[in-house]
C-alpha cells in the first residue's frame, strides 16, 4: 500500500487528521468559538452572552461562588464542584473489541494502521482541508479517540511551505476544530464545512493557487460555528443496535421524560427511514458513510461514496478522482482480507471493529476499595456500578470483559480496568478537591452513579443497550453501557448553532454518549468548554430540553454535584 | 358656530378612541379573549394564565419564570411553564402538557398515567416514594399526587386532565418543608374564565377525523424528508373547520396543511340532541418533494 509505506516514512504521526466528520457546531458560535477553552467557561460573544444570561440565578451563583468550598448549608449547594480533569487509567479502548478472532483482529490492525496514515497532495489531500490525518483529530486518550491536548492544526497550517494562517479560533491548545458558516452571503442556509486550510505554497502542490477562506470576515459576521471530533470508539456496538431497541429506549421511560420536560426524536434517514445515529446531529446513517464523508470534508480526499472534489481546481488536483479507490491488485497488507480494501472501508472497519471505552472500576465494597488501589489485574471484569454483571470467561483481558461467541447471555462488554482512584487525577491547571482515598472516591463515584440517574440525566444519557447478532465473532447479543438514546433534543439557544442535518434543526442535538468522557479534555460540540460543571451548566438556556434536569442539578449539595462529577469522571 | 366645531372634533376624538379601544382590549378583555393553542400561556405580572387551558395561578413570592422550556414535540408535548427561585428558596415548579391524541403510549387515563410514573420512579437506584398516587383536586380538575425522593431531593408530582391533554405540575425542593409549600401554592390555580360567560371547552374526540370527514383536501408535501406532523383542529357546530393548531412544523409545512385543513368538512358531532364542538387530532405523513 503506497500511502502505507508513505505514512510510515513521515513523522507526522501527531498531526493528521480528521473525521471530524460528525461534527456538528454550535451556533454560538463566533464568539465560542473565539473563546479559548484552555481559560476554562467559554467567554462571551454576542451569542454566548444571551445564552449565558438566561442561565439560572442558581447557576450564576454556582459561578460566583467560587469552587473548593465545603459546606452543608443551603448556600453550599450552589457552590461549583471542581471538575478533577482527565483521569488517569487506561482506557481500556483503542483496540480491538474483545473476542474477535485472529482474522478480524489481523484486520482491524491493518484498519487502524491506515487510519493513522499521513496523507499528502499526492494522496488526494485538499485543495481544503482541516488535517491531514484521520488519528490526528482522533487521538485522545488514544488513536481512535477524540482532540487531543495540542491542537496539531496549529502545525499543519504552514507544513510543507504552506502559508495559511491559523483562523483566531484554532489555538496550541484549544480543540481540534472544524467551522462551518451558518448562511451564504445571500443569507440562504449553508451550513457547510469550510476547509480551513489550503494546499497553496505547500512543497507538494506546484502551481495550486486558492485561497483560505475569509475565517476573519466570517467571525465578524458571526457567521462561523465549530465542532470537534467526536470518539469513535465501541462504534461498531452502536451500529449494531436496532432501531427497534432505539424506539423502544425512548419511549420507555416516558411519564419521567415527561416530568423532566423531555421529549426527543430521531434523525432518519431520508432514503429508507432508519434511523441515524453517527456525528453530533445523528446525520450519518452508518459508519462507512460518516468515513466517505470525513474523508472528503475534512481532508478533501475524494473516494467511492463521496466522488467529487468540493473545489474542483485543476491546477490543485494532484491525484485522479476519487483520490481513494478499491485496489483490484492486493496490496499485500498483514490482512489478506484488507489487501483489496479502499482506505473509507478499513477507516469503518477500524471503528466498527474497536471496543468501547472502560470505565474506571467502581465496587461499593469498601474492602475493595481500600484495596483496589493498586491497578486492577488482568482479567478483572467487575461491574460498572450500574448493575453490569460480570464476564463469563477467566480469559478476559484487560481490555475490557470478552464475550463468548456463542453464549446465549448478553454479555458486557464494558468492564473495569483502571482504578477508581484515578478518577481525581489531577487535571492540568485545576485546583484539585482532594477527596484523597480510594474508599472516599469510590463512595463519591458510586453516589454520583445515584445522583446521574437521580436527577434525570439518564433520561437521554440511556445507560445500556443489547446489540443485535453480528457477523463478527463473539459480537452478537452484546450488552454496552454508551450512556446515550442516539436520539435528537432540543437543547436550546445556547447550544444552538442554526445548522440543519436531516431531520435536526438549528437547536436539535443527538444525545452524547458519555462512554469514555472521563478521559476527554473538551466538551460540547464547540469544545468551548473543559469542565465538566460548565458543560452541565451549559445544557440549560432558552428552549431546551435539559432545563428541568440541570434545575435539579442546582438544588443538589456540593457533594452530590462533586458526585456526579467524580462518576463522570470515572467513565 | 365654532362651539359646533369643537363639538363635532370632541365627537371624532371620542369615535377614534372607541375603535381604538375595542381593537387594543384592556388587560382584563384579554383575558376573556380565548387563547385557542397550549403553548400560549405565559406569565404577566407574578401570574401564569393559559387561556387554552382555562388556568390561573399566581407564582408565589419566593419564585420567578424560568428559563422556557422548547417548542411543541412531535408528539404533542408541551413545557407550559418553568418557575425557579428568585434567591433563597430551594425549589423549583415545572408544569408539563401531553396531548392525548398524539401521546406515544396510552396517556388516556391519569390515573394509568400516575401508575406508570410511580413504577418507573420507584426503579431508579436510589429513589424512594414517600406517598403513593393518591386522589386529589388541583384547579377544580381531578387527578392524582405522587411524592418521591432521592440524593436530597423532594419531589411532589400532581397529574390531571384537563381539555384532551393529561397536565403536569412537578416541584422539586430541598427540603420538605418547601416542597410542601410549593404544593400549597396550587390552591392558587384557578379558572381564568371564573364567573364569566364563555363557551364550553369543545368535546374531545381522538379519532373523530377517521370517520366523520365528508370532505377532505390533503395538504402539499413540502421538504426533502418523509415527516410526520401533528395537528390538532377544532371543528365547529357546522361541521366546518374552526381551527387548526400545526403542532410541529417547519413555515412551509405549516402554511400548507393550514390552507388544506381549513377546506375539510365533518359531519357536525351532536350530543344529546345538541351540535357541539369537537376538538381532534390527525397526523399528517408526508412525504419528501423530491421521491
Amino acid at each position: 500500500m503506497e500511502t502505507i509505506k508513505l505514512a510510515r516514512a513521515r513523522t507526522l504521526a501527531g498531526l493528521a487528521a480528521m473525521l471530524l466528520g460528525s461534527v456538528a457546531w454550535s451556533g454560538a458560535a463566533l464568539a465560542q468559538a473565539v473563546s479559548n477553552p484552555t481559560a476554562g467557561a467559554a467567554t462571551a460573544n454576542a451569542n454566548t452572552a444571551a445564552a449565558t444570561a438566561d442561565v439560572n440565578a442558581d447557576a450564576a451563583a454556582a459561578n460566583a461562588a467560587g469552587r473548593g468550598q465545603n459546606s452543608n448549608s443551603s448556600a453550599a449547594a450552589s457552590r461549583a464542584p471542581t471538575d478533577p480533569g482527565v483521569r488517569g487509567g487506561d482506557p481500556g479502548a483503542g483496540g480491538a473489541l474483545p473476542g474477535l478472532n485472529d482474522v478480524e483482529r489481523q484486520y482491524f490492525d491493518v484498519a487502524k494502521e491506515v487510519f493513522q496514515e499521513v496523507d499528502a497532495a499526492a494522496d488526494g489531500l485538499g485543495p481544503t482541508f482541516n488535517l491531514d490525518s484521520c488519528s490526528g483529530c482522533h487521538s485522545q486518550p488514544t488513536i481512535g479517540g477524540t482532540s487531543p491536548a495540542t491542537n496539531p492544526q496549529v502545525a499543519v497550517a504552514t507544513l510543507m511551505g504552506a502559508k495559511n494562517v491559523v483562523p483566531s479560533f484554532i489555538t496550541a491548545n484549544g480543540p481540534i476544530r472544524e467551522a462551518r458558516f451558518v448562511r451564504n452571503r445571500d443569507g440562504s442556509p449553508d451550513g457547510g464545512v469550510h476547509g480551513l486550510f489550503v494546499i497553496t505554497g505547500r512543497s507538494d502542490a506546484p502551481g495550486c493557487n486558492i485561497a483560505q477562506p475569509n475565517f476573519a470576515a466570517e467571525l465578524a459576521r458571526n457567521n462561523v460555528v465549530f465542532r470537534i471530533p467526536t470518539p469513535l470508539f465501541g462504534l461498531g456496538l452502536v451500529e449494531n443496535i436496532s432501531d427497534g431497541a432505539l424506539e423502544a429506549s425512548l419511549a420507555a421511560n416516558a411519564q419521567q421524560k415527561r416530568a423532566l420536560g423531555i421529549s426527543g426524536r430521531f434523525n432518519r434517514n431520508g432514503n429508507d427511514g432508519t434511523i441515524a445515529r453517527f456525528g453530533w446531529k445523528a446525520q450519518n446513517k452508518s459508519l462507512l458513510l460518516f468515513s466517505g464523508e470525513a474523508y472528503n470534508v475534512e481532508m478533501g480526499i475524494t473516494n467511492e461514496l463521496f466522488q467529487n472534489e468540493r473545489n474542483s481546481d485543476p491546477a490543485c488536483q494532484f491525484k485522479v478522482t476519487p483520490n481513494d479507490s478499491t485496489p483490484l491488485v492486493s496490496e499485500n497488507t498483514a490482512s489478506p482480507s484488507a489487501s483489496f480494501q479502499n482506505d473509507i472501508d478499513l477507516f469503518a472497519a477500524f471503528m466498527r471493529f474497536s471496543a468501547p471505552p472502560t470505565p474506571a472500576s467502581v465496587t461499593d465494597t469498601p474492602v475493595a476499595q481500600a484495596t483496589g488501589a493498586s491497578n486492577a489485574t488482568a482479567g478483572q471484569t467487575t461491574g460498572t456500578g450500574t448493575g453490569a454483571s460480570t464476564a463469563s470467561t477467566p480469559a478476559s483481558t484487560a481490555s475490557g470483559a470478552t464475550s463468548t461467541a456463542s453464549s446465549p447471555t448478553p454479555t458486557v462488554v464494558a468492564s473495569a480496568t483502571a482504578d477508581v482512584s484515578s478518577v481525581m487525577a489531577t487535571a492540568a491547571g485545576s485546583s484539585t478537591a482532594q477527596p484523597s482515598s480510594s474508599a472516599s472516591s469510590g463512595a463519591s463515584v458510586t453516589r454520583g452513579n445515584q445522583v446521574f440517574s437521580n436527577v434525570g440525566c439518564q433520561a437521554c444519557h440511556t445507560k445500556t443497550f443489547t446489540t443485535e447478532k453480528s457477523p463478527l465473532t463473539g459480537q452478537s447479543n452484546v450488552t454496552i453501557q454508551p450512556l446515550s438514546d442516539f436520539a435528537l433534543h432540543e437543547m436550546g439557544a445556547g447550544l444552538a448553532d442554526g445548522v440543519s442535518q436531516g431531520t435536526a434543526n438549528g437547536n436539535e442535538f443527538r444525545t452524547a454518549p458519555l462512554w469514555g468522557v472521563g478521559q476527554r479534555i473538551f466538551f460540547l460540540h464547540d469544545g468551548r468548554t473543559k469542565d465538566l460543571h460548565e458543560a452541565i451548566q451549559q445544557h440549560a438556556s432558552r428552549g431546551s430540553e435539559a432545563n428541568a434536569v440541570i434545575n435539579n442539578y442546582n438544588l443538589l449539595s456540593r457533594d452530590d454535584k462533586q458526585a456526579l462529577i467524580n462518576y463522570l469522571r470515572s467513565l | 358656530m365654532r362651539v359646533w366645531l369643537y363639538l363635532g372634533i370632541a365627537v371624532c376624538l371620542a369615535g377614534i378612541g372607541a375603535v381604538l379601544h375595542g381593537a387594543m382590549p384592556s388587560s382584563r378583555d384579554a383575558r376573556i379573549v380565548q387563547s385557542e393553542n397550549p403553548e400560549d400561556g405565559k406569565v404577566t405580572g407574578g401570574v401564569f394564565v393559559s387561556d387554552y387551558f382555562n388556568l390561573s395561578y399566581r407564582l408565589s413570592d419566593e419564585l420567578t419564570e424560568g428559563l422556557a422550556g422548547p417548542p411543541p414535540s412531535q408528539s404533542g408535548y408541551y413545557v407550559l411553564g418553568t418557575w425557579t427561585p428568585k434567591r433563597d428558596f430551594a425549589g423549583t415548579v415545572l408544569v408539563v402538557a401531553q396531548d392525548m391524541f398524539f401521546a406515544p403510549d396510552a396517556s388516556d387515563d391519569v390515573k394509568n398515567v400516575v401508575a406508570e410514573f410511580r413504577q418507573v420512579m420507584s426503579a431508579v437506584d436510589g429513589m424512594t416514594i414517600d406517598r403513593e398516587p393518591v386522589p386529589v383536586s388541583v384547579g377544580g380538575h381531578p387527578g392524582y399526587r405522587i411524592d418521591f425522593s432521592g440524593v436530597g431531593l423532594f419531589r411532589s408530582t400532581f397529574v390531571i386532565e384537563i381539555r384532551c391533554h393529561v397536565v403536569t405540575f412537578n416541584l422539586t425542593s430541598r427540603d420538605t418543608v418547601s416542597l410542601a409549600s410549593l404544593a400549597r401554592s396550587l390552591d392558587k390555580l384557578e379558572s381564568v374564565r371564573k364567573g364569566e360567560m364563555s363557551d364550553p371547552a369543545p368535546e374531545c374526540l381522538r379519532d373523530y377525523a377517521s370517520e366523520n370527514v365528508v370532505r377532505r383536501v390533503e395538504p402539499e408535501d413540502v421538504g426533502a424528508k418523509a415527516v410526520s406532523i401533528p395537528v390538532r383542529m377544532i371543528v365547529a357546530t357546522d361541521g366546518s373547520v374552526k381551527h387548526v393548531h400545526v403542532i410541529r412544523a417547519s413555515a412551509a409545512q405549516r402554511r400548507n396543511i393550514e390552507e388544506a385543513v381549513r377546506q375539510w368538512k365533518f359531519k357536525p358531532y351532536v350530543k344529546q340532541g345538541h351540535p357541539v364542538e369537537v376538538e381532534t387530532g390527525v397526523m399528517f405523513n408526508l412525504k419528501p418533494t423530491n421521491m
